[in-house]
This record gives C-alpha cells, sequence and structure tokens, in this order.
C-alpha cells in the first residue's frame, strides 16, 4: 500500500477506524471536538485521543438530521448529528464544542440530549483578536482543562501540554511541507488527493499521523509525478470533506493548488509559539484565537487578508467560494470577499452547495464555464 | 458599492401609517388608550429618525437586542434595524424591492430576510444612511456578520460588540470592558461626552419597564386572559426601540392599567377563550391582521411567550450603569436560547406551561432562523412529556411567499380541531 492508500482506508472507516479502536481497546479514551477553536493539545495531554467529529464525506439521506436540526441548520450539523444518533460516534467519551456558529452550538445543543456522550463542554469563543478577546479566551481554556482533569481524575500537566504541542506542532509543520509542494509549477499532488491526508489529519492519532505523512511527503519528493491544470484554483469558503468534489473540479480541467477551510488551511494554519517565559496554556489560547480566522470572527479583512497572501503564494488563478448551505458566516462574507478578491484582479465562482456534494451535473458545468472565463481573460 | 439614494421614504410612509393608526384608535369606541400610546411611540421614534440628520444628530443603526440605552444617552439617533425592516414590511409591503436589492449585492438567499431585506433597503435608500453601524453576536449569526456588509454599502463607521456565550464572572468582565469601548468609540466619533447623569435614568426606567413588563406577564395569567392576541409583538417593539425611554414607561403603564380593570371585570380579549397558546418566535408581518382576526375566531390567544417576554430575575442598578446594562442582557428572554440551551430553556418552558395553563404551543418556524429552528424538536419533545401539543408553522417573518394566508389558516384549524378533541 503506498502513502497515500493508508490514508485512505483511514477515511475509508471513519469514525470506526482501526486506530480509534485500537486505541479504545488498550482503555484510553476518545474525545470529539466539533470546531477548530477546540484546542486538541488539552486532549491529548490528558492522555486521550481527539478525534474531530465529521458528517458523511459523501451526499447521505438526512432523515434522523432533519428532523433534529430542521432543514435549515447547515447540512454539515445535520450530517454530524445523524451520524451520531446512527451511533457510529458511540465509541466517544465526550464531545467538545465551541460557541463558533449558530450551527456548530446546535449541534452540541442536540448533541447533549438526545446522543448519550457522558462528558460535554462547551468553551466561549470571542469573535475579536484583541488582548481581551485573549484573556478571556485563555480562561476558557483553563476551565476546559480543569473539567477535563476532573472527569478523568488525572493531572493535565505543563510538561504534558508542551509534549502534545510539540507533536501537534510537527503534524502542522508537516502538513505545511506537504502544501509547499504545491506551490510548484507542477505539483506532485492534486488538490483531491491532499484532501485525503487532511481528512485523515484529524481522524487518528498524531503520532501515527505524523509518520505516515512524513512518508508520503519523501515519496512526493522523489517522485517525477507531476500535475497540471489549464487554471490553478483556490477553494475557499465553508467546511469541505469529500475528495470528490474537489476531483469533479480536477477532471473539468483545473489544479486545485490551495484552500482556505476549516478542514485544511484553517485547521492547520499557524504553530503554537512556545516560549519558555510564558505559560503554556496561553501559548495554546493565543494560537487557537489567532489562528487563520473562520468566518465568524471580527473583522474579517483578518481573513481576506490571508486569502489574498495565499493567491500569491500559490499563484492561484481564480478562487472557488464554496458555501455549504445555510452556513451563514460565509454567506455574510461573500460579497466583500469577492469585492476584495475582484479588486486584486481574481476572478471568482460562487457555488451553493449541500455538505457532502461530490460537485457533478450543476456544478461540473459552472466550474467548466468559469475555468473558459479564466482563459478568456488570458489568466 | 454605490447606493443609490432614496431619502428614506420608507420611513416617512412608517410615520404616516402609525398616525393613521393612532387617529384610527383615538376614534374607535372602546379602543385602548394604550394602543394610541404605542402608535405614537413608534411615529415619535421614526420621526426622530427622519429628522435626526436636519437636527444635526448622528444615527446609529444597530442589530437586535443591542445596547441602545448607552446610545440614548448620548444623544444620538438609534435606528434598529431588524425592527425597521419588519416595519417597513408591516407598513408599506416592500419586501420584494429590497430583497431582489440584496440579491444584487450578492447576498445569499439563506441569510434571513430581516438582514437581506435591511442591506437592501439600504442599497435602495429607503431607509435614511446611518452614520454609525452597532452590531454584536446577540442573538445569532446573521446580526454578527451584517455589520460590516452595511458599513461598506453606506460608508459608515462601524463598532462589533463581542457577547460572550455564558455568564460567568471573567466573561460579564469581558462584557463590561466592551461597553466601556463602545462608549469610547461613540464619543470620538460623535464629539459628545457620555451623560452619566441621564444613562443612570435611563437605566432606572429600564428597570422600571422590565418589571412592569412582569407585571402585566402576571395579568396575563388570569382566565381569560385580557390581553391582545398578538399583544407580545407591541412588548418586544418597546423594548427593542424604546429602552429606557419615557414613552415606554408611559405606554406600558397604561396598558397594565388598562389589564387590571379587564381582569377586575373579568373581561377577555377574545369574546369566548378557548385555547390559551404559548407561542414561540415571530410570526409572519404580514399576517398579523389575519392571525388577529383568526384568534378572534377561534378564541386562541397567546398568553405567553417564553423567550420573548418572560424576562429573567434580577433588578438594574442605575449606580452602575455599564454593569446594569450588561446585566440586563442576560436577563433579556431571548438569551436563555443563546447561551448553552440547558436546563434555563427547557426549565422556563415547562415552567410557563404549567403558570399560564397552556393547551398547545405554536412554533414560528422562520425559514431564515437557523438558532431557533433547531430547537423545534427538542421544544416538541419537552412539551409533550407534559402534554401540551405544539404546531410548527414554517413562514417568513418579511418574505410573504414563503407561507400563503390559506395554507396557515388551515393549519391552523387543524391544530384547533385537535385541541378541541383533547
Amino acid at each position: 500500500m503506498n502513502a497515500l492508500d493508508r490514508f485512505r482506508e483511514v477515511n475509508r472507516s471513519f469514525p470506526k477506524t482501526s486506530q480509534i479502536l485500537e486505541h479504545k481497546s488498550q482503555g484510553k479514551k476518545v474525545f470529539g471536538w466539533l470546531c477548530t477553536y477546540v484546542p486538541e493539545e488539552i486532549i491529548h495531554a490528558a492522555g486521550a485521543l481527539p478525534i474531530r467529529i465529521i458528517g458523511y464525506s459523501h451526499e447521505a439521506e438526512l432523515d434522523e438530521g432533519n428532523a433534529h436540526l430542521y432543514i435549515n441548520n447547515c447540512s454539515f450539523s445535520r450530517s454530524c448529528l445523524q451520524l451520531g444518533l446512527e451511533g457510529e460516534y458511540d465509541f466517544l467519551d465526550g464531545v467538545v464544542g465551541g460557541s463558533t456558529c449558530d450551527g456548530a452550538r446546535r449541534l452540541f445543543d442536540v448533541w447533549r440530549r438526545y446522543i448519550g456522550t457522558p462528558f460535554h463542554h462547551v468553551l466561549t469563543v470571542p469573535r475579536k483578536f484583541d488582548d481581551k478577546a485573549q484573556r478571556l479566551y485563555c480562561d476558557e481554556v483553563l476551565k476546559f482543562k480543569r473539567h477535563l482533569e476532573e472527569y478523568l481524575g488525572v493531572d493535565i500537566t505543563d510538561d504534558a501540554l508542551h509534549q502534545s504541542t510539540l507533536l501537534l506542532n510537527e503534524s502542522r509543520a508537516l502538513l505545511r511541507r506537504l502544501y509547499e509542494l504545491r506551490k510548484r509549477d507542477n505539483p506532485p499532488i492534486t488538490g483531491a488527493e491532499t484532501m485525503e491526508v487532511l481528512n485523515a489529519a484529524y481522524r487518528m492519532p498524531k503520532e501515527i499521523f505524523n509518520r505516515w505523512i512524513q512518508g508520503l511527503i519523501d515519496e512526493l519528493e522523489a517522485s517525477e509525478k507531476t500535475h497540471s491544470g489549464r487554471a490553478r484554483l483556490m477553494i475557499v469558503g465553508s467546511v469541505l470533506t469529500n475528495p470528490e468534489f474537489v476531483k469533479s473540479i480536477e477532471e473539468q480541467g483545473a489544479l486545485v493548488v490551495t484552500d482556505e477551510l476549516c478542514t485544511s488551511t484553517r485547521y492547520w494554519g499557524d504553530e503554537v509559539q512556545l516560549d519558555d517565559d510564558k505559560p503554556v496554556l496561553e501559548a495554546i489560547s493565543k494560537r487557537y484565537l489567532n489562528n487563520f480566522p473562520c468566518a465568524r470572527m471580527y473583522p474579517s479583512d483578518e481573513r481576506f487578508n490571508r486569502i489574498v497572501d495565499f493567491t500569491r503564494e500559490y499563484k492561484v488563478d481564480g478562487v472557488i467560494s464554496e458555501t455549504v448551505r445555510y452556513c451563514v458566516p460565509y454567506a455574510h462574507d461573500l460579497p466583500l470577499l469577492s469585492k476584495r478578491l475582484r479588486d486584486e484582479g481574481i476572478p471568482t465562482l460562487a457555488l451553493d452547495v449541500e455538505y457532502g456534494t461530490s460537485g457533478s451535473g450543476q456544478i461540473a458545468t459552472r466550474v467548466q464555464a468559469f475555468l473558459e472565463m479564466l482563459e478568456a481573460s488570458g489568466k | 458599492m454605490t447606493i443609490e439614494r432614496r431619502g428614506g421614504n420608507s420611513v416617512g410612509a412608517i410615520i404616516k401609517a402609525c398616525r393613521l393608526m393612532t387617529r384610527m384608535n383615538q376614534a374607535t369606541p372602546g379602543a385602548r388608550q394604550s394602543d394610541v400610546l404605542y402608535y405614537k411611540m413608534l411615529e415619535g421614534y421614526y420621526r426622530r429618525l427622519l429628522q435626526a440628520h436636519d437636527d444635526g444628530k448622528l444615527i446609529a443603526a444597530h442589530t437586535d437586542f443591542f445596547p441602545v440605552e448607552l446610545v440614548y444617552a448620548m444623544d444620538i439617533v438609534p435606528m434598529h434595524t431588524e425592527v425597521t425592516t419588519w416595519m417597513m414590511t408591516l407598513f408599506t409591503g416592500e419586501n420584494e424591492d429590497i430583497l431582489s436589492a440584496s440579491a444584487e449585492l450578492g447576498l445569499a438567499s439563506e441569510i434571513c430576510t430581516p438582514h437581506r431585506g435591511l442591506a437592501g433597503a439600504f442599497v435602495t435608500g429607503a431607509i435614511p444612511r446611518p452614520d454609525i453601524m452597532l452590531w454584536s453576536n446577540l442573538v445569532c449569526d446573521n446580526t454578527a456578520k451584517s455589520g460590516e456588509l452595511i458599513m461598506d454599502v453606506t460608508g459608515s463607521d462601524g463598532f462589533f460588540l463581542d457577547h460572550p456565550f455564558k455568564q460567568s464572572d471573567e466573561e460579564v468582565k469581558y462584557l463590561v470592558e466592551g461597553l466601556g469601548d463602545m462608549v469610547s468609540f461613540l464619543e470620538q466619533r460623535s464629539g459628545n461626552r457620555m451623560d452619566w447623569d441621564r444613562m443612570s435614568e435611563i437605566v432606572e426606567r429600564m428597570d422600571r419597564q422590565i418589571e412592569l413588563i412582569r407585571e402585566i406577564n402576571e395579568l396575563r395569567k388570569a382566565v381569560p386572559t385580557p390581553f391582545s392576541p398578538l399583544g407580545f409583538m407591541q412588548l418586544l417593539t418597546v423594548d427593542y426601540l424604546c429602552p429606557g425611554q419615557p414613552e415606554a414607561i408611559e405606554y406600558l403603564e397604561a396598558l397594565r392599567d388598562e389589564l387590571v380593570a379587564a381582569v377586575k371585570d373579568g373581561r377577555g380579549t377574545v369574546s369566548r377563550e378557548r385555547f390559551r397558546l404559548m407561542s414561540f418566535f415571530l410570526p409572519p408581518m404580514h399576517m398579523l391582521g389575519f392571525l388577529d382576526r383568526i384568534a378572534e375566531e377561534f378564541g386562541a390567544v397567546s398568553v405567553n411567550e417564553p423567550f420573548f417576554t418572560f424576562w429573567g430575575e434580577g433588578r438594574l442598578d442605575p449606580s452602575k450603569p455599564l454593569e446594569s446594562v450588561a446585566q440586563k442582557s442576560y436577563m433579556i428572554p431571548e438569551m436563555r436560547m443563546f447561551g448553552p440551551l440547558d436546563e434555563r430553556a427547557i426549565d422556563s418552558i415547562v415552567d410557563c406551561a404549567g403558570q399560564y395553563r397552556i393547551d398547545g404551543a405554536i412554533f414560528w418556524a422562520n425559514v431564515g432562523c437557523r438558532h431557533t429552528c433547531a430547537t423545534i424538536k427538542l421544544f416538541k419533545d419537552v412539551l409533550e412529556d407534559i402534554d401540551v401539543p405544539m404546531l410548527t408553522v414554517d413562514c417568513d417573518v418579511v418574505d410573504p411567499t414563503v407561507a400563503s394566508e390559506e395554507e396557515v389558516r388551515d393549519k391552523l384549524e387543524q391544530f384547533f380541531e385537535l385541541l378541541e378533541d383533547r
């Protein structure tokens, strides 16, 4: 099995992957987190396995999710809940959420009421980046740590937090190295293949993931395989985990070279800056609140600036803005982001989709037309 | 983004409609004095808005549950964004134009109509351009995200108030600090200094206002209930538009006195009260008249709204204005829905159902409102446990194309039949 296939196998069997089941069989705990503003380091330092709660990465019937969350909640929340209600997450010892968006907080509320996961915690996540917000968020992380310590009957030491941070920083650095390869004129990996790696990153122990991705990077660096396309595209917007969606864009002749998603760059974006003079918890909190921002944060320019920087670094010809229906933060940002990108000379294609869509049919047609427009404009 | 200025025509239409309602009430024998005061209050609010720039005052547009007491204390004229969209729908019927304009801006149809309509209203110039945009994350992503686009469309300055999710000491401190920052921003932008004495008076009146609403809620427990079937919409509007203002107190005192007299006489608001209802969230604005007629026809009256009129415990302290404004934000009925949806929300539903002798509940499921609709099943299950049926009506508070009167009537009729058979 080559390096990429190992990641695919993890994704195929998720949520009940062999790595998670192996972890459980050793009597260890597994905690699910709902949003990238939940610090994984705290869970890991407590000796538990943090995994991301994700819905189906493909189109699926969401009858129970619809009944419990109503159809106007985003299909990501409904899909996560559907899996939970079907017992696919019955191995979880706890669920941790944040006050990040309406979809995530209601998913947390309904999960707590209808799914019997024993431990629940929700963090207040400020929407600003200033020092006051930083202090509040740090206090929230401290409360989460204490709650977890109390529940598990363990001390989460600074040393354990330090070690967990180093491990997660290593994952982030390795993902950054993978993305560096995508800056090449002819990258050795496609956008769809990259998504397989990203998906596995939060579905398995980082100790194993880091070994595997190191192997993949070695393989890619030694490989003579390259990819090219009619245009270099960036995908921005709502949560996205279906590699088939990216593949369908690339099948139209484009090459997706980077992205701005909470399942990709916003997940691994920044590293925790450890400083011997500052408490490790403060460093972790600072990283999570100041990381590549979600559309929920204010001011939006922080997000827009980073997207524009990425378009330059990755030599992007056009941006696909993918908004999951009823994902209000991204829907609100779209007019201002499109305007900002237009000012930078970057055309945007806005796609309103359901979470898990494969991107076939109408979407493929629109991507095709977008590519033709880019070619006609000399991009 | 460019603006096609039209000079606040819709506000003029709202003022005319309110004046008409005032005159109609004055001319109707037996009409309530509180209704006259209510429409006078609305008229005054929108007249001040229309004249603000001529009077040399700044206009501050603000989203739901924003602490507008601070705006009043600084002699800045507030404009409640969502309510103004409702009022346009209610009095001018200008939904199509403003929703089309918002679509041209690029706002997706899943964004709730009050916010889409508002952005559209600014683009078309249907309402006056604000000098300042104030917004917060109370109570949903739409409020949290609407400010920056409006700033861009109108070219105004803005301040975002970050409201914490829960109520720990640290979170309350963060909120109070944020309010202080907002005062500094307003002082800098307006050139006015905060009048703390005036602010204390406003807090004192706000405390009185909450007490009056509590008294009114007590009176609504009477059988038959004395308060009009959709009167809760007025209670909401008073707090949204005129918190801590003398005209709000005048209206609430008149209403309280009328309800006291009605209870004493055993007079109900409908001819024959048959069904006592609990309401969740907002019925469509364009159907208010229709729903009033339905209420009379079927004897069905909303007597309690746990998340709209049922205030949390606590009193405000005029000597601590910023702390009181922060505390008020945790007392507002909707706040039970904002933080973690736990026993606060669930217990209040069960408690209210018992205290108000509820026969059934109606959930107005606004298609653009995610944070409320996600609770439909949960609330339905909670009520089912205490043998109270709940009807869900799919609708939209602003857009009349989502549900017709016929559809809503059919659903309500079936529901009332079900209640009758029990």
